[in-house]
């Protein structure tokens, strides 16, 4: 029948009232005596509730979840990691200002319980005197062996065995320099270096 | 949460189209993941919704193409498909038995083209208007009514011979 045709093709949205006004009215006019098509729309209505019975809940548990770890899992943005770095500098600042304070109050502490004892470790160090003093002595010694070397050797034979220094020079405490202008000789004496 | 609001529809569009629940959920997530890395593209013209739903439906008929299951119908095909049906008239199928009727629907949706599958559970399952299935399958309204008519015609001729049977 060609009107069942025709209007089999809109029962579905009829069943779903997504027609407009006048083709609903037309749809319940053609229903109102024709068996088959009432039929169809029955087999529609109950074809709809079995889908939805039959549809199966899906099962959710931790799906936001790995949607998150997915999501973390993504390259950052350049400006998104630009701002995590200067998120966690700023942490670590802040951390470091926290150690920094509590070692200046060490500090300050260890200079006021040192302060009574600072005078007896003023003269101490590289430049003591006891330091010079032992630096010369090693220096006149290195002195006296360059004096005997140089009397054995042949072009240099002398009675003299020892040294006789004019001068004793340096500016620096560890290194010294003798001259001896009688002998023309200058002697530059460097501590071994360690 | 985002995720926590839109999870069971946007998982219930993605299993409209693969009709496989483990691929729907992976689908699905991969929808949100997508979904927060264009966020600056979504334009406000559609709700946030329909833009979620449209990427989930994209990303579903995608992996199913990919996936070469079945071969899909589109406009005149779909419609000389139609014509095609056998026009049983009258009978039901109420006769069946629930866990029969369940899986015999089941197969009878595995054998509809994912579009077609699409439009019917989005419709009936889902409950979404024809309108808004337009909108997610990006597809005009009438072919949504063309393709409602074809999935009915098919699922119910095909739960009538279980019922005859």
């Amino acid at each position: 029948m060609a009107e069942c045709d025709e209007i089999g093709m809109m029962l579905g949205a009829f069943e779903d009232s997504e027609l407009e006004r006048n083709e609903m009215q037309e749809v319940a006019f053609h229903l109102a005596r024709c068996e088959s098509c009432t039929g169809i729309l029955a087999d529609y209505s109950t074809l709809g509730r079995n889908l939805r019975s039959a549809a199966a809940e899906p099962p959710l548990a931790g799906f936001s979840s790995a949607v998150v770890a997915r999501v973390d899992r993504l390259p950052q943005p350049v400006l998104t990691r630009i701002a995590r770095f200067l998120r966690r500098q700023a942490d670590s600042v802040g951390s470091g200002l926290a150690w920094g304070g509590a070692a200046a109050a060490i500090a300050v502490v260890t200079v006021i319980l040192m302060t009574p004892y600072a005078e007896q470790f003023a003269d101490r160090g590289p430049h003591s005197a006891t330091s010079i003093a032992k630096t010369e002595h090693e220096a006149a010694t290195a002195v006296n062996q360059v004096a005997e070397a140089t009397a054995s050797e042949p072009t240099m034979a002398d009675n003299n065995s020892h040294a006789d220094i004019s001068r004793l020079e340096s500016e620096n405490h560890s290194v010294a320099v003798w001259s001896e202008p009688r002998r023309d000789t200058t002697v530059i004496w460097l501590p071994d270096q360690p | 949460m985002l995720v926590e609001r839109y999870q069971r529809r946007v998982v219930g569009v993605a299993l409209a189209v693969v009709h496989n629940q483990d691929d729907a959920i992976e689908l699905a997530q991969e929808t949100f993941v997508r979904a927060y890395e264009n966020l600056s593209k979504f334009e406000s013209r559609s709700s946030f919704s329909t833009w979620l739903y449209r990427i989930a439906a994209n990303l579903a008929i995608d992996f199913w193409r990919r996936e070469g299951r079945h071969v899909v119908l589109h406009g005149e095909d779909a419609d000389d498909e139609i014509r095609r049906l056998p026009t049983s008239q009258g009978d039901s199928f109420k006769e069946v038995s629930r866990i029969e009727l369940s899986a015999r629907l089941k197969q009878a949706l595995e054998e509809l083209t994912p579009e077609h599958r699409a439009v019917i559970l989005l419709r009936e399952v889902e409950g979404m208007s024809y309108d808004e299935i337009s909108d997610v399958l990006q597809c005009p309204r009438g072919t949504v009514m063309s393709r409602l008519h074809y999935a009915r015609t098919r699922l119910r001729n095909i739960l009538k011979d279980v019922a005859a049977s």
